[in-house]
């Protein structure tokens, strides 16, 4: 496929809500653009297995055939696929750099749709870097699109929907769980199950897993924490903490995935600088819009989880609601269209946003956790920055997140503070005794994901290149 | 104990790869991360001021942990299919 240099629309993530806000646009005539750094339409929560992958014919998985039903419908909307294409730098008017095996591209766009959906927030312990401890989502990851068990025997650990998810797929697989570690009381489960399906319809499936989990008879340390990880041999051994009544107890493992709650991605916002606003409850900084996903700067739109935390099924109408404000806005179609289409949808959200908040201290991050740092444990892993340096670049002065990254080289890493901007801002914030919001968030800063420069350069002579006239002295 | 799933998908032919000294045996296209996690090959690369080992944690692009060296340079492990005869080197990641 021969793609075109500029776009009516360009979407970057073909998740649930980035795909249903380009199949909408595309419907009433826009040219459209879906670009994903994976292989495949589908997201995270969706994500297609490998390509070399061929489907069987018996047996087939629900996310699997939703994926499917994606391409097809991305295709049959005559939507342009940028896949294997990941985004390094987002300038205003839009202009978008990705590179890919084949090198740079550069496309331009008058609407961006940002659907880049979220990383998962994992709260540092002593020994999280230890290679055989990996995220939740990594675990699903694994499970779902790679169809490989991470090892014969697994510790799921942390709070939030996907330690059930993780847990019913582990099962399900054949797989052996050594134990589940979760932070919120036994209370919070049912909660849980809501957050995971989050409409009261698909209330017994979620009854379903956590039946399947219960049956399989995994013993389940409610209301209790990761507190070490230390090498042994075959393996690694972690040790666990009751909250209550600070018990401790070591476990033997292969594997350990751990989780904390998902935070919306804003590389993409931060970096063209728009308004952002802090939002606990919806996992952290998100772009400030509204309630069409209209963000600060014109025809920029934030949807999905991007936009805040409310799952999957919320997305795919996130997406859709986005779509016909853009429609709105390029004037497309009129006011009266516009609220005809958007008011059932906005209901809908409506009721997924009560329900949502219903659950969503799921998602927040204990207090205990954040204590548990013990001084030496590492915060920022790609530039090996431990707790105590954050404490001292505070004592000497240091007094928001910008200032203790340039005194530290925190967040200056590869991953650019995305595993952990969260972590430092909470013993930050604990330190000067303020709220998280009052410490402000890294500024964005291009290249977003690191990529080799002789991909930007490419193939070219000595002749080939433009030499310019000294400046007469 | 087998690792890999099949009941829901048929995976691509049997090919070797190359990690360290170690000739490893994997099916064409699964990603190299998954891979190198499941054959006793956790350990990626060492961190920049400790020198300590560190492996796979995200497997979405986002943490740029799994970096090892495919055919002499530096790859996000998450983000490669194998291909039969593909090298790898892992531990210390300086460019060859």
């Amino acid at each position: 496929m021969s793609l075109k240099k500029e776009y009516d629309v360009i979407v970057i993530g073909a998740g649930p809500s980035g795909v249903s806000a380009a199949i909408k646009c595309s419907k009433k005539s826009l040219k459209v653009l879906i670009i994903d750094s994976n292989e495949n339409s589908g997201g995270q929560i969706y994500r297609a297995p490998p390509k070399s992958y061929v489907k069987k014919k018996e047996k087939s998985l629900k996310e699997n055939l939703i994926q499917i039903k994606f391409s097809e419908e991305l295709k049959k909307n005559n939507i342009d696929t940028a896949y294997n294409h990941t985004v390094w730098q987002v300038s205003p008017g839009y202009k978008i750099d990705a590179f890919s095996e084949e090198g740079t591209i550069q496309w331009k766009t008058k609407n961006l749709i940002v659907a880049t959906g979220t990383y998962e927030k994992i709260i540092p312990f002593e020994g999280w870097t230890t290679p055989g401890v990996i995220g939740l989502a990594a675990c699903t990851v694994m499970l779902k699109s790679h169809q490989t068990l991470p090892g014969e025997r697994i510790i799921l650990a942390g709070n939030g929907p996907l330690l059930i998810l993780v847990a019913y797929y582990v099962v399900k697989f054949g797989g052996k769980i050594e134990a589940i570690i979760d932070t919120s009381k036994k209370s919070h489960w049912l909660k849980s199950i809501f957050s995971l399906v989050l409409s009261p319809q698909n209330f017994i499936q979620g009854i379903t897993w956590m039946l399947k989990i219960i049956f399989s008879r995994i013993p389940i340390y409610s209301n209790s924490m990761v507190t070490k990880v230390t090498n042994e041999k075959n393996g690694i051994s972690v040790e666990i903490k009751n909250i209550e009544n600070k018990k401790l107890k070591k476990i033997s493992t292969e594997v350990l995935a751990v989780g904390h709650g998902l935070t919306p991605s804003t590389d993409i916002t931060r970096l063209l600088r728009v308004d952002h606003v802090y939002n606990e409850l919806k996992g952290g900084w998100i772009a400030k819009i509204d309630k069409y996903f209209r963000s600060s700067a014109k025809g920029l739109y934030i949807t999905g989880d991007g936009a805040g935390i409310s799952g999957a099924v919320a997305a795919h109408d996130k997406g859709k609601l986005t779509a016909y404000a853009i429609l709105f806005d390029e004037n497309i179609i009129d006011e009266k269209e516009f609220k005809q289409e958007t008011i059932q949808i906005l209901r809908k959200l409506n009721r997924y946003e009560i329900f949502a908040k219903g659950i969503a201290n799921l998602n927040s991050t204990p207090k205990e956790l954040i204590n548990n740092i013990d001084e030496n444990t590492i915060l920022c892993r790609c530039e090996d920055i431990t707790k105590k340096e954050i404490i001292h670049a505070i004592k000497k002065g240091a007094k928001n997140l910008n200032q203790i990254k340039s005194w530290t080289r925190f967040g200056m890493g590869p991953c650019q503070g995305r595993t952990c901007q969260y972590s430092v801002a909470r013993v930050a914030a604990d330190e000067l005794d303020c709220k998280i919001e009052e410490l402000g968030y890294l500024t964005g800063r291009s290249p977003i994901r690191p990529f080799p420069l002789d991909k930007a350069i490419g193939d070219f002579d000595y002749d080939e290149i433009t030499k310019v006239e000294a400046a007469p002295l | 104990m087998n690792l890999r799933i099949s009941d829901y998908f048929e995976r691509g032919k049997k090919v070797k790869i190359i990690v360290n000294e170690d000739t490893i045996e994997a099916h064409e296209g699964e990603c190299l991360s998954v891979v190198l996690f499941i054959s006793n090959h956790k350990n990626l690369r060492l961190s920049p001021k400790k020198k300590e080992n560190r492996g796979m944690f995200c497997m979405m692009g986002s943490c740029q942990e799994c970096a090892v060296l495919l055919d002499g340079k530096k790859v996000i492990s998450c983000n490669i299919f194998i291909k039969e005869g593909m090298i790898i080197k892992t531990g210390d990641l300086h460019e060859s």
